[in-house]
């Protein structure tokens, strides 16, 4: 096992140098140049000069790349080229609310989901099961946007159940105050494909000859479920949960921008706009490492859940 | 003149109760749509940073809060500066006593604003490594610094040497001394961005000067959380500032909350999660009844006025235009042939549907390049040409722009006619974009866009690579040469974007700087403007008008055409 690991952690760098790369090119081919919103709306070719070679633009593109690698190798990003602030205390200051949100959106999401999911493949084929279908079929065809806007008019504004918005230094009170209507409307746009994906991957396992096999020596319907059904069901379950964890970092853009929390997402969007490179850098580089870690995770998971999983 | 008066009496019986320093209770909610860039007063040139730099430093000079038109009038000097008889020198005195809000930087001790302190400032501007966008309104003005400047080569400046353009005579005296007389001097003075500073606090926070800022103002950065809060609180080392019998600021704190969706913004507002607040475009059916024979004829929606929300207008001093690049040998140029091309589409833009459509019917045709509130501005010229697609397309076949058989235009030499329009990409663009895609459809002009970020398409624009793009300029100060000079030949490929060069403009625009406002100076305006409709090198837009509401417990609520925020004066009766 430890073998692996360090196999595979050893094939992460290779990776990250394909993503730096790739981030590079990009970004110097679309990204857009910062000097030409820091020079302001009326500048000289001197002033313009000047900020390209403060920001370091005018140095060689293999220089830049380089500078790029040492930035990763030391993880400091040094400091954003709009706004000053060190990149790290941006990424600190965003993380925070980012996984205040979306860490019990996830959590909770998935148990409901897999909860869910399970109960409506157990009674497939039953009205019970069409109906949920149905309502996923719907509930996935309205976009996002709507349930945020709809949700925060009525709940927040009509009703009164919750703030419009607002975000507080108190971990408490964002849990009570401020996190419970953008979780509500995340859970209800996340729900409905998780259920959907889940409920097949049970249906998939139900099927399956073994399931009749255990039919046949006598075990119950529980055991089967819990115990055998569940455990196989439960590895794709676990490579789609693995898979968004990364994205937890990038927080949920349009909810944080509706509901007014200082996260990732946000930030990103601004990054993006401002062409603020050291920022979009850092972030990438950060969910690049997150998603192979988690990805080796997933991997690590799998043999504990299925100890016939072979890591090779 | 009744609301004013109101405002007045209101203030005058506030301050028969006594005058009174902040109240630390009293917190005024606010929002932002778009984020804040930092609080340098050198390093920031955006809207709300700028709003911020506003409430947090003190510039020689000022606004009136209640006179209109806008009048500047003395900050933190005894009285408006002596002006030398040619007008290039001027000595401000500074009143003694005010003090910076207290910080680290200070080691414990008060310390006073000196004219010292308005020296470093404004050479900061000047400073090759701070690279201030303001730049352009302080370069080459002052006598002798272009020297110590080019001393500094991509260096830092030396603060420290005495030049004759900006000298400290003693400890509140300032001497300026122009290269050559300028009649908006004052008003460039008064804007936030030259605000003193104190030196040691800005070497103090040398790394991030952004996030530290330390004036004399009447609020103190509390707290700033980029792109999500700000909060202001009053400086207690804020000088005694009576107005009307009031002790300002009245209220202690002031948080500023960036909102950039329209929905949660106005909500936010009407929920009384925020004090005051502008109207999105999204909201203005549902707050304003709007007329629909004068969309300009606006009143609240009974609901709200039930309320007692206070509703307040302003028109913005800015025009927006559509420039085509003068250099461009498709659209530029002062060929007759070409001056047709530029004025067909002109007439075959619908400027007044995109008003009631994309404005909401909130904003006003631009006639003229100077907008309404800014001296210079004309309201009986009218220089946009009139919307007719008919006789657009007549004058195009007049001049030799024939249909070919694809049904397309063709340039006169028979050479393809393509035009590309700079445009970004958000929402709002598209609408613009069908907009044109229409006039130039009507015209039978193929149009391809050149979609791309502001930096990309100003960048792209510089290179000279652009050939039509839509721009606004916002007054810097109330004076037409700020509207002027966006079409001076010597600004080409910087401010004139359209690299408009016509020595005849560029001669009166030289001759107008020569003059204070006036009716002498008007004439010569009213001449430039008269060579930009003949010749065309933009296609005049509009000019958007603001509305901004507050509840009924604020007090004193009332906009200034070039304040960005007027928090001081409010006061909270809730």
């Amino acid at each position: 096992m430890l073998a692996y690991i360090l196999r595979r952690l050893w094939q992460m760098v290779p990776t990250l140098f394909g993503v730096m790369l790739l981030l590079f090119i990009l970004f110097n081919w679309v990204g857009g140049d910062p000097s030409y919103i820091l020079a302001g709306k009326s500048f000289s070719a001197e002033t313009l000069a000047n900020i390209r070679h403060q920001l370091g633009l005018d140095k060689s593109l293999p220089e830049q790349f380089l500078i790029f690698v040492q930035q990763v190798l030391t993880l400091d990003f040094g400091t954003s080229w709009s706004t000053q602030q060190p990149v790290a205390d941006i990424l600190g200051s965003r993380i925070g609310p980012s996984l205040t949100l979306a860490l019990p959106m996830l959590l909770v999401s998935l148990l409901l989901s897999v909860i869910i999911a399970a109960i409506v493949a157990y009674v497939r084929g039953s009205l019970t099961d069409r109906l949920v279908t149905l309502i996923c079929t719907l509930a996935m065809s309205v976009s996002a946007l709507v349930y945020i806007i709809a949700g925060q008019y009525w709940l927040a504004h009509k009703l009164g159940w919750f703030p419009i918005l607002g975000w507080s230094d108190s971990l408490a009170t964002n849990l009570w105050l401020y996190v419970p209507l953008p979780l509500l409307l995340g859970l209800v746009v996340s729900l409905a494909p998780d259920i959907r994906f889940y409920r097949s991957c049970f249906v998939e396992e139900m099927n399956h000859d073994y399931v009749r096999t255990a039919r046949a020596k006598g075990l119950s319907e529980q055991v089967i479920m819990l115990k055998h059904v569940m455990r196989n069901a439960l590895i794709p379950v676990v490579t789609s949960l693995m898979m968004s964890l990364p994205y937890l970092f990038l927080g949920a853009l349009l909810l944080e921008r509706f509901f007014g929390i200082p996260g990732m997402g946000n930030e990103v969007l601004n990054a993006v706009d401002r062409s603020d490179f050291p920022v979009i850098k850092a972030i990438t580089i950060y969910v690049a490492l997150a998603t192979m870690l988690f990805n080796l995770l997933a991997d690590i998971v799998y043999k504990l859940i299925d100890p016939r999983v072979q890591l090779k | 003149m009744m609301k004013k008066r109101i405002l007045v009496a209101t203030i005058a019986a506030l301050a028969a109760t006594g005058a009174q320093a902040a109240d630390m209770n009293k917190v005024l909610r606010v929002a932002f749509n778009v984020p804040e860039t930092g609080f340098d007063p050198a390093k920031v040139s955006d809207t709300y940073s700028g709003a911020i730099l506003e409430n947090v430093f003190d510039p020689l000079v000022t606004y009136d809060y209640l006179a209109r038109p806008a009048k500047v009038i003395p900050n933190t000097t005894v009285a408006l500066p002596t002006v030398s008889a040619d007008g290039k020198v001027y000595t401000f005195k500074l009143k003694p006593g005010i003090y910076f809000a207290p910080d680290a930087a200070f080691k414990g001790q008060k310390r006073e604003l000196t004219a010292a302190d308005y020296a470093y400032s404004i050479k900061r501007h000047l400073d090759p490594t701070i690279n201030s966008p303001w730049s352009f309104l302080v370069d080459g003005r002052f006598a002798g610094v272009d020297a110590l400047v080019k001393a500094a080569g991509k260096g830092a400046l030396n603060y420290d040497t005495q030049v004759e353009g900006i000298r400290v005579l003693d400890k509140y005296t300032l001497q300026l001394t122009l290269n050559e007389g300028n009649y908006n001097f004052l008003q460039i003075l008064a804007m936030p961005a030259f605000g003193a500073v104190a030196r040691e606090a800005i070497e103090a926070y040398a790394s991030n000067t952004n996030a530290k800022p330390v004036g004399t103002g009447p609020y103190t950065l509390k707290e700033w959380k980029p792109g999500n809060k700000i909060i202001l609180e009053a400086n207690p080392n804020f000088r005694k500032l009576v107005i009307n019998g009031q002790t300002l600021p009245k209220v202690g704190r002031v948080e500023v909350s960036i909102i950039e969706e329209e929905q949660p913004l106005w909500l936010a507002f009407v929920n009384q999660q925020l004090d005051i607040s502008g109207i999105p475009q999204a909201a203005l059916q549902e707050a304003l009844v709007i007329d629909p024979k004068n969309p300009l004829n606006v009143k609240l929606q009974d609901k709200y006025a039930k309320q007692g929300i206070q509703l307040e207008r302003k028109k913005d001093l800015e025009i927006t235009y559509q420039f085509f690049n003068m250099q461009d040998p498709v659209v530029g140029g002062d060929a007759k042939e070409k001056i047709a091309l530029r004025r067909a589409i002109a007439m075959a833009f619908p400027r007044n549907e995109t008003i009631a459509a994309i404005r909401r019917g909130q904003a006003v045709p631009v006639h003229y390049v100077i907008p309404e509130g800014v001296a210079g501005h004309n309201p009986a010229f009218k220089g946009a040409v009139k919307y007719d697609p008919a006789a657009a397309n007549a004058l195009l076949d007049r001049f030799g722009y024939k249909v070919g058989a694809d049904g397309l235009r063709t340039q006169p030499d028979g050479k393809p006619l393509s035009i590309e329009m700079a445009t970004g990409t958000s929402g709002i663009d598209k609408q613009w974009n069908e907009y044109w895609q229409k006039a130039f459809d009507s015209l039978k002009i193929r149009l391809t866009f050149k979609y791309g970020k502001w930096n990309e398409l100003n960048k792209a624009n510089r290179q000279n690579k652009l050939q039509m793009w839509g721009l606004a300029w916002g007054a810097d100060y109330p004076d037409g040469e700020n509207f002027m000079q966006l079409l001076y030949g010597k600004n080409a490929g910087d401010a004139n974007s359209a690299n408009f060069k016509n020595a005849e403009y560029d001669r009166l625009f030289e001759a107008s700087l020569q003059l204070p406002d006036g009716a002498e100076r008007n004439k010569l305006y009213d001449a430039m403007n008269k060579i930009v409709v003949a010749q065309q090198p933009w296609i005049f837009g509009d000019t958007r008008i603001r509305s901004s509401l507050a509840h009924r417990y604020v007090k004193n609520f009332k906009l200034h055409p070039l304040l960005n925020t007027t928090w001081r004066y409010i006061d909270l009766q809730k």
